[in-house]
């Protein structure tokens, strides 16, 4: 080791340079960390909110429209960005490590900590990237419009807001809150998506006049203003173009059935070598992965759409490039749709009669969601050491065994298990996201299915960290 | 027949698998379910709430801000 180049020393002259939150040198009452967790999420929900200064326009075609939910991320604010920077390097860092590329010993001190710095040195990096290529893009109008002075602040705003989260995340990481700060800024940017969807007062002109966007507002005022009562109720339930009540009722639906195979698990049994036999169980979860087969897809399907775009912007004669992905403005909310090529097949269909007229589109995307959603998955559990020889290396540590089994044979029995959890978890996974894409549930498929898990998790961590705070373990 | 054999023989493995698993799988009764799906929707809906105040307050002060500037 003595002489061995190591990738991970590069980051060493950085840290002094790299914004640090301070670790908790006590223990924080319970209390104090629900406090830090609700004030990180209002400064996020601040930010998500602040126009950015400088801007021209926000009415160009928007490539990232699909996916702004699910990243946490809004049009025309501070936190244009989201939490890409941080997801990202979170990504890229877990490939490297996990394929060996960077070497870690996670039982040095100073491995961890640069680690830690190789990540969020990533993440400024990639926020300043993106913050570039937003303004050399045109996505706030063109940079002549611009000027050069207004692309420098757009620039360093949207760097800087990077840099919130990225010390907000770090914040709740460290022991200050529940939790991580990305799964608490996804969960409650989709939940705000529905509910805004459901009970928004703004008002948008359509064909019949003036109609509210939120679907039990808009329930209510067409039971109230109009004489025929059962065209109301139809137009209520079955509404194009703005969010309805079936729309909200597949929502709730989707949200129990998740809920309901939240539940399914595996349960081991363990036992402690020492403290005379202590017995315990390791549940190995149907939903091995959680939600992470979801987050990969959606940052493919995520590049894709942008490259794609691009491409059509400039080339849109091109033979390979229509191959790529054909696109066209949507006549009612200004972002472009898919409509021809790949980009086109991998997007769920937009309703069940969507589905009949193009069932090849339908059937394609189908199986691409479940198989990529499935090798996410397995690949997954490999590369972030929760595969079944890591987690019997862990248990090992833990001086753990399972009753029965010789010390050697624990792998061949995780085996058993984890694998088959991890491919069907997110086999599911994917056929939940599909079931909830046809049947048009608000905040799509991906979106619920991300909010659920992480709010089923918090919960968890909720029940554990009361447990703790009440002396169960005897603390 | 070899090329549909290789295809489908790891497919009738996995499913077989799979089946086992979810056999094998602890499933949530009436009361756990009940309890956990109470719970994560106020989690829902507190979160969901949470950020559509802050939206609906930042309208007005958005169209004062981007008014003047």
């Amino acid at each position: 080791m003595a002489g061995g180049f190591r990738v991970l020393h590069l980051v060493r002259p950085f840290l002094a340079f790299l914004p640090e939150v301070q670790s908790a040198d006590r223990k924080i009452p319970f209390r104090e960390k629900v406090i830090y967790t609700v004030i990180s999420l209002f400064i996020f929900l601040v930010c998500s909110q602040l126009p950015l200064y400088g801007i021209h326009s926000t009415t160009g075609a928007d490539p990232f429209y699909w996916m702004r939910v699910i990243l946490a991320s809004n049009r025309g604010t501070v936190m244009e960005l989201g939490i890409t920077p941080i997801v990202t390097s979170g990504m890229v860092m877990q490939l490297l490590v996990g394929s060996k590329i960077i070497e870690v010993d996670n039982s040095v001190r100073e491995d961890r900590a640069l680690l830690n710095g190789a990540q969020k040195l990533l993440g400024i990096l990639i926020a300043i990237g993106e913050a570039v290529a937003y303004v050399l893009s045109g996505m706030y109008g063109s940079v002549s419009q611009l000027g050069t002075g207004n692309a420098i602040l757009i620039i360093l705003q949207l760097f800087f807001a990077g840099i919130i989260v990225i010390c907000l995340d770090e914040l709740l990481q460290k022991g200050y809150g529940l939790g991580s700060g990305i799964s608490l800024f996804i969960a409650t940017n989709i939940c705000e998506n529905i509910i805004w969807k459901a009970f928004s007062p703004t008002t948008i002109n359509s064909g019949r006049g003036a109609e509210f966007e939120g679907a039990v507002i808009a329930l209510f005022h067409l039971l109230i203003t109009r004489t025929d009562k059962v065209r109301a109720l139809r137009e209520a339930f079955y509404r194009q173009n703005l969010p309805n009540v079936t729309n909200l009722l597949a929502t709730v639906l989707v949200f129990l059935i998740v809920i309901y195979f939240q539940g399914f698990r595996v349960v081991l049994p363990v036992r402690s070598k020492n403290a005379r036999g202590q017995q315990g169980s390791y549940p190995i979860k149907l939903f091995y992965t959680s939600n992470m087969p979801i987050i990969l897809h959606s940052a493919l399907i995520t590049n894709l759409y942008f490259i794609s775009q691009l491409l059509y912007r400039k080339y849109s004669g091109n033979f390979l490039v229509n191959l790529l992905g054909k696109w066209k403005e949507s006549e009612y909310s200004g972002h472009s749709v898919p409509v021809g090529g790949l980009a086109y097949y991998v997007t769920a269909p937009s309703s069940l009669a969507d589905v009949l007229a193009n069932p090849v589109h339908a059937l394609f995307y189908v199986v691409f969601m479940l198989s990529a959603c499935a090798l996410f998955s397995k690949t997954w559990i490999e590369v972030s050491g929760s595969s079944a020889k890591d987690v019997a290396k862990q248990l090992k540590e833990q001086q753990m065994v399972m009753p029965g089994h010789r010390e050697s044979n624990l792998q061949r029995e995780l085996n058993r298990y984890i694998p088959t959890a991890a491919a069907f978890g997110g086999v599911c996974i994917g056929a939940l996201t599909v079931l909830a894409d046809f049947m048009g549930a608000i905040g799509s498929g991906t979106g619920i299915l991300l909010a659920v898990t992480i709010i089923y998790q918090y919960f968890e961590t909720f029940e554990k960290e009361r447990a703790t705070e009440l002396g169960f373990f005897g603390f | 027949m070899d090329a549909v054999d290789s295809v489908v023989d790891p497919l009738r493995e996995f499913a077989k698998d799979s089946i086992r698993l979810v056999k094998r799988c602890h499933k949530p009764d009436r009361k756990e379910f009940t309890k956990v799906a109470a719970r994560t929707a106020i989690g829902f809906v507190v979160m969901g709430f949470v950020g559509f105040f802050v939206k609906l307050i930042f309208i007005p002060i958005n169209n004062i801000i981007v008014g003047s500037g």
